[in-house]
């Protein structure tokens, strides 16, 4: 792995840092050993870098290829415009601009997805690169060598910025192969749909760098980046169900309204790049004054005691990550007030357009609006327990698990103390996601009883949510290194499946089964209380299970 | 299992995937003694100490530590156990004394007065948040952690790694302290002189087999006392003396090793050649340990040659 990055290019340089001892280093000096360090950031993604992409490029042909053969007549792809013109479509992926087309159907269905995807992956691989190798000390060892101050970072920016041109290339070639712009009218739309990604994607790679500057922990990083991501997808909801002002207010909106197939809009792409450029920018600035190591928040001391209660597994969890509590909490409320005023305007619209539209929503449009977003603040509620409980195996990664179970502590104790966190917790954020919702809505329809009618339908997904703790409890007890991956990826795959199950052929009844479709659809539809015991009954047998396990396998570091 | 011996392992095996670590480890420590623990990298000191811990199931052999099974009665024997990890993790944005308590109460209740006395005596600042401290101070945060209890038995895996020369002499005081109060002391170490200043009685492990273990004082019996005479007549004959290897003479100065057993005969022959000076060294810890891995030693010096 090391073999084509150590020799080479530092080494053969002569340092031109001995010549001028002046304050400020030259600026070319800040990029010295630039072409080793990225040939090591490819020779160390190379496998992240693939995946991303294949699933990205792979995710939007798939859906492409699925609707040409399934959309041949225009009166197909008008119903299915007709279709898609519902608040809850509007809300999660937005609306193409020109939904009767076959690039705006295959637009409406994947493209918030590959957007966001791009978005996230960006982050996340920003993060493990440049704060995650400072946190731990590998970028010290290749700062002791004749390395600029910014040759690492740059070198990764780099490289990701060449993954989102390649994800933007590919979709376009793709949609241009497969015929999605509409015959005789050029590849246009193509284009710009694969730009949007593109744009979407820098502006992502300007936050996580910026993220990375600010944190000083890889987790701090990457919990910055993906909530500002997350943050600018919840502002252009918002902003798509209202009346399009805040969809400004979001660089993925601004891709939205690149308007492939419709407008066809160049614009947004040059606000996109400026503002990723911006964002590189900052984060440069702040690289070349801060100290390696440092975030722009300065280590305090603190206590010299602890409180007796840090001595159980529970009290120190909960002290541990008092930091991840708050900032959930806090997410969630923004959210659901956010949510909760929406329904809002979209009840006054309703009103203004009369029989026709509530004939469209059949009635039930303000329920089903409000059951989608229950699902929403149910899969915020989930990242956080996630994240929760596979800090069980992060623990035993870093080997700190080790002095606590050298402690009288049973390792039962341990874990079920633990999960009280995100058990407890998933229950109190539902309860009080659905509730601020649905005060927030109430208190425009003058019904203070939706308060606790929506947190009954948030709470109902308080078994999904702990089918997936059990996962990862599961996961923990039989195969420990893959907890942390696995869980994630069931939890990505199975909000891609709710969003395009129906374009990947999967049986009926394996949609029907999974936790979050198996969950009563509340207020919509009558609450059913079997689904719920039976996933209750499943996730305290994983957890069970996983427990015994972990209690009779070794301790297995790194 | 007598009372006496506070950690009893034999024939203990350990195996990851193909690997076998530990193949017939073993390893006794009596009670209110401070046992030596001595192996290079590699040879199995961690992962038999992860077993003694109960964090490791051994896969084959007698362990028991303070009369119990380390892995069913972890909890139990956890509570009269401290540990001092060769590389201590600790939690980034908790302060070292805030770790410290934590550390102390999973296991006990604890002793201020004792853990002020301890932050005291290794100069350790416990209002830090943990990830300013260097590897040394995170050490000591281990440390004092495990000194400031009452445990009455002790696992300390290379407890001194990163530690200054006078932190040494504290860990050093703290260990005879400990020592005084008749708690027992399972001390890991590549560093002999601790180990020799310390320990009463030593092992030594080689690739996951015990290959010496014993009192200093019958270790050394096995082995040879290093002599150095100021012979003005030369060696005369000493070379073929039973007992007496490696004869080397330089500048009037002759020097050899002795079997110990040979050592009244050797000595008698000597003084027959007038010697101006005569110095006689007992085998020290590292020689002992070099003989036991002579060959890698061999091989690192032909490599070095090449």
């Amino acid at each position: 792995m090391t073999t084509n990055v150590q020799g080479a290019a530092p080494r053969n340089r002569t340092t031109p840092t001995t010549s001028a001892p002046t304050l400020h280093r030259p600026p070319a000096d800040g990029l010295a050993g630039l072409a080793a360090m990225t040939r090591l950031v490819i020779r160390r993604n190379r496998i992240r870098l693939l995946v991303w992409f294949v699933v990205i490029v792979g995710l939007f042909a798939y859906v492409g290829a699925y609707y040409k053969g399934m959309f041949t007549t225009q009166k197909a792809l008008d119903d299915f415009a007709a279709l898609s013109n519902t608040p809850g479509i509007k809300a999660l992926t937005g609306l193409a601009a020109a939904p009767a087309t076959l690039g705006g159907a295959v637009w409406t269905k994947i493209w918030m997805t590959c957007a966001l995807t791009l978005a996230l992956g960006v982050v996340f691989l920003v993060t493990r690169n440049g704060r995650a190798d400072e946190e731990v000390g590998r970028t010290e060892l290749l700062r002791s060598r004749v390395l600029g101050q910014h040759a690492y970072s740059a070198a990764s920016w780099l490289v990701f910025a060449g993954l989102c041109v390649a994800v933007g290339l590919f979709v376009a070639v793709s949609s241009a192969g497969l015929g999605l712009d509409p015959a005789g009218g050029g590849a246009m739309g193509s284009w710009v749909v694969g730009a949007s990604v593109t744009g979407v994607g820098l502006v992502a790679l300007g936050i996580g760098a910026v993220a990375g500057q600010v944190a000083s922990t890889s987790r701090g990083a990457n919990a910055l980046g993906s909530i500002v991501v997350v943050g600018f997808y919840v502002v252009r909801l918002v902003g798509d169900l209202g009346n399009g002002a805040l969809t400004w207010a979001s660089p993925i909106g601004w891709g939205q309204e690149m308007a492939p197939w419709g407008a066809n809009r160049w614009w947004p792409f040059g606000l996109l790049v400026l503002l990723a450029a911006g964002l590189l920018g900052v984060a440069w600035s702040l690289e070349a004054r801060r100290d390696y190591g440092a975030g722009l928040v300065p280590d305090r001391t603190g206590k010299a005691d602890s409180l007796a209660s840090y001595a159980h597994p529970l009290g120190l969890a909960a002290r541990l990550q008092r930091g991840p509590i708050i900032g959930w909490t806090i997410a969630i409320v923004l959210t659901a007030l956010m949510l909760g005023s929406v329904v809002n305007q979209m009840s006054n619209l309703l009103k203004d357009a009369g029989t026709s539209t509530s004939a469209i929503l059949r009635g039930t449009g303000i329920d089903a609006l409000l059951g989608l977003m229950a699902g929403l603040v149910a899969l915020i509620v989930t990242i956080f327990a996630i994240q929760s409980a596979t800090q069980l195996r992060a623990d035993e990664a870093t080997g700190i698990i080790e002095p606590q179970l050298a402690g009288a502590v049973s390792r039962k104790r341990w874990v079920l103390q633990r999960l009280a966190i995100p058990t407890i917790g998933a229950a109190v954020l539902l309860a009080l996601g659905g509730w601020v919702m649905g005060a927030v809505y109430g208190s425009t329809v003058k019904d203070a009883s939706q308060g606790f009618r929506i947190a009954g339908a948030t709470l109902a997904y308080f078994p999904a949510v702990m089918v997936l703790v059990g996962v990862a409890i599961l996961l923990f007890g039989f195969v420990p290194r893959l907890t942390i991956p696995v869980t994630w990826g069931v939890v990505a795959g199975l909000w891609l499946i709710m969003l395009i199950g129906d374009a990947l052929h999967l049986p009926t009844w394996v949609l029907k089964v999974l936790p979050f479709s198996a969950t009563p659809d509340l207020p919509a539809q009558a609450m059913r209380w079997s689904p719920l015991i039976v996933m209750t009954l499943v996730a305290s047998a994983m957890i069970w299970v996983g427990l015994q396990r972990f209690a009779d396998r070794d301790i297995q570091p790194g | 299992m007598s009372a006496e011996m506070a950690i009893e392992v034999e024939g203990l095996h350990k195996s990851f995937g193909h690997a076998h670590a530990l193949r017939g480890l073993d390893l006794s420590a009596p009670a209110g003694e401070v046992t030596g623990f001595l192996g290079p990298n590699g040879s199995g000191k961690t992962t038999t100490i992860r077993v003694l811990l109960g964090l490791l199931r051994s896969d084959s052999g007698r362990v028991t530590v303070l009369g119990g099974d380390p892995w069913t009665e972890a909890v139990r024997l956890h509570k009269d156990m401290a540990y001092v990890p060769g590389d201590v993790t600790l939690w980034p944005n908790l302060t070292g004394g805030e770790a410290i308590d934590i550390l102390c109460r999973i296991s006990g209740p604890l002793d201020a007065k004792r853990k002020a006395t301890m932050l005291e005596r290794f100069e350790l600042d416990p209002t830090k948040k943990a990830r300013a401290y260097s590897k040394g101070n995170r050490q000591k945060v281990a440390l004092v952690a495990a000194l400031a209890s009452q445990a009455p038995l002790l696992l300390l895996d290379e407890p001194t790694s990163g530690l200054d020369p006078i932190m040494e002499a504290a860990f050093t005081e703290s260990i005879r302290e400990v020592k005084a109060e008749g708690r027992s002391v399972l001390l890991s170490s590549h560093i002999f002189t601790e180990v020799e200043k310390l320990a009463d009685r030593v092992a030594i492990i080689r690739e996951g087999v015990t290959v010496e273990a014993g009192t200093l004082a019958e270790l050394r019996h096995l082995t040879r006392t290093q002599v150095t005479a100021a012979l003005d007549g030369g060696p005369d004959g000493l070379a073929r003396l039973p007992g007496v290897h490696d004869l080397t003479t330089n500048d009037g100065h002759v020097t050899f090793a002795v079997d110990d057993d040979q050592l009244a005969g050797v000595l008698g022959a000597v003084s027959r050649l007038n010697p101006r000076s005569l110095v006689a060294n007992p085998p020290s810890l590292e020689e002992l340990f070099l003989r036991h891995y002579g060959d890698e030693l061999a091989a690192v010096n032909n490599g070095s040659q090449k």
